[in-house]
């Protein structure tokens, strides 16, 4: 059996910072990335030279923006790699600092996710297998196409499954760094523009840029800056697989979220009830309700039931997306998963004002993306 | 070999399959492991990794897993509203099609059958295109 992260020295999150989520702008890359960077190092209490190691992830942007952007910290000459895995590249990042962290190969890594919308080509498209209609089928499609499995299993409405945009853009409203910070009724977002299938726009991700950061070390390695764990959150458990061949080749995110997550939380000895706060890929509303289920926050088929009676609202049984999530917060590919520890790393601290959940302990975020890969971690409070 | 009047015809063919006679076929393979995928390729098994696979026709035959109507689509040479579907195929693939007649609401779990459907080829030529219906 091969060692897992909890076999090795602990790490901890011991900053977070971000550039706030939004609509494409003329503002550089740079700008947005240094200062999710300049924020999370203040947060630590850790200056630049004290920094060992340096992951950017990005999944947009050209090639190498790492050095072009971390330069203006100062002269330094740390190892800088880049890492894109679509939209778990932030959650690559994480996984792989972590990792060197525990190892004992860093005392103190930085973690960024920065980018910007810009056109980009899928390698799928490379292998020359032709497809009948993939062209007809952008992201928002396939999972209206899920929207409408579900729905025939479970029998949820329509109606029922955008109930998860009403929560989202509820807690999104009271984040500063949510792209779309507005709460909305019901009615607002079922009246919204038709995108595919039962999904409107405001059931959908918004396309945008933005930059998150963190901060991750060893116990000894912040110690030696003087620095406590006070205000640290210990990285229980990490998880990334890739999806297997399943007999329903259509629902390959939701098994693979399943077999992530039953990794993750075992690595970290917890079962899913003990989780208080969840940050999840709810890029579309039908996401939330799948994935709820798959982790096991409740049984199959009950998440529309418990999202009724607010068991994943902040302040309920487990606050789930309490960022606002994707639909809400955004979606800016190379910072969203680095932005979910954020949040729970906030949520663990206590320090999430008007959206905390009260007395959160351990936190999940989960990611998946195209290809399909996915991540778990578990994030708890010392 | 292949037919001009098809649009992909590397996915599909007019003739039907010994299965099922009625036109048309699609164009999908087998492994030696039994593991049958649809369209035919010819890098790896994604089962069990093998590389003896065999060009295999699917009948144009299955049960509608799920549809969708889509209201906005940004590629060019193709107008929403469409509908498209997720249907289980007799032999066993899933696949994901165009439908025709979707304006109505489908239902999954309906028998669906595959049609050549005329359409206009980028170039601007007439052509045939599969697409699936619900079964009369
Ligand atoms: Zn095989």
């Amino acid at each position: 059996m091969a060692t897992t992260l909890k076999d090795l020295r602990p790490v901890y999150v011991a900053g977070i910072g971000f550039h706030r989520y939004q609509f494409l702008s003329d503002t550089p890359y740079v700008t947005l990335g240094l200062a999710a960077v300049r924020a999370a190092l203040d947060d630590a209490g850790v200056a630049w030279p004290a920094v060992d190691s340096a992951y950017v992830a990005k999944a947009l942007l050209p090639m190498a923006p790492g050095r072009a952007m971390l330069r203006h910290l100062g002269d330094h000459g740390l190892p800088i790699v880049h890492v894109e895995n679509a939209s778990a590249s932030g959650s690559a990042a994480f996984r792989h600092a972590c990792m060197e962290v525990a190892a004992g190969l860093a005392d103190i890594a930085l973690v960024v996710g920065v980018d910007k919308p810009m056109p980009v080509g899928r390698a799928e498209s490379l292998a020359r297998i032709g497809s009948l209609a993939d062209d007809a089928i952008a992201p928002f499609t396939h999972f209206a196409l899920l929207a409408d499995a579900y729905a025939a299993r479970t029998g949820a409405s329509v109606e029922d499954i955008a109930l998860v945009a009403v929560k989202n853009h509820r807690n999104g409203s009271k984040n500063p760094f949510a792209q779309h910070q507005k709460e909305r009724t019901l009615d607002e977002i079922l009246g919204g523009k038709k995108i595919a299938g039962g999904f409107t726009s405001l059931q959908c991700t918004p396309v945008g840029e933005g930059a998150a950061a963190v901060i991750i070390a060893s116990e000894e390695g912040l110690r030696r800056r003087g620095v406590g764990l006070d205000r640290a959150v210990r990285v229980a458990s990490s998880a990334g697989r890739s999806q297997h061949l399943y007999d329903d080749a259509t629902r390959y995110d939701a098994m693979l979220t399943q077999e992530t997550t039953q990794i993750a939380l075992a690595q970290a000895q917890l079962a899913p009830g003990e989780l208080d706060v969840v940050e999840l890929h709810d890029a579309f509303t039908v996401e939330e309700v799948e994935y709820v289920e798959a982790m096991g926050l409740c049984p199959d088929g009950q998440a529309v039931p418990m999202l009724k009676e607010g068991a994943f609202d902040i302040g309920g049984r487990c606050a789930v997306s309490p960022s606002g999530g994707l639909i809400s917060m955004g979606h800016p590919i190379g910072p969203t998963g680095v932005g979910q520890i954020g949040e729970i790393t906030r949520q663990l601290r206590g320090e999430a004002g008007p959206r905390q959940h009260p007395g959160a302990r351990s936190g999940l975020a989960h990611m998946v993306g195209v290809g399909a890969v996915c991540y778990v971690h578990v994030l708890q409070k010392p | 070999m292949s037919d001009p009047d098809l649009l992909k015809p590397t996915l599909y063919r007019r003739a039907g399959s010994a299965a099922r006679p009625e036109p048309p076929a699609l164009l999908g393979g087998a492994c030696a492991c039994g593991h049958v995928f649809f369209p035919l390729q010819s890098y790896g098994c994604e089962r069990c990794g093998g590389t003896d696979l065999q060009p295999r026709a699917l009948t144009g035959a299955g049960r509608l897993l799920a549809s969708a109507r889509v209201h906005l689509h940004a590629g060019k040479g193709r107008e929403a509203p469409f509908t498209v579907g997720s249907i289980r195929l007799e032999d066993g693939p899933i696949i994901r099609t165009l439908i025709e007649g979707g304006e109505t609401r489908l239902h999954p779990g309906a028998a669906m059958v595959a049609v050549l459907a005329p359409v206009t080829d980028p170039q601007g030529s007439a052509r045939l295109d599969l697409r699936f219906m619900a079964e009369a």
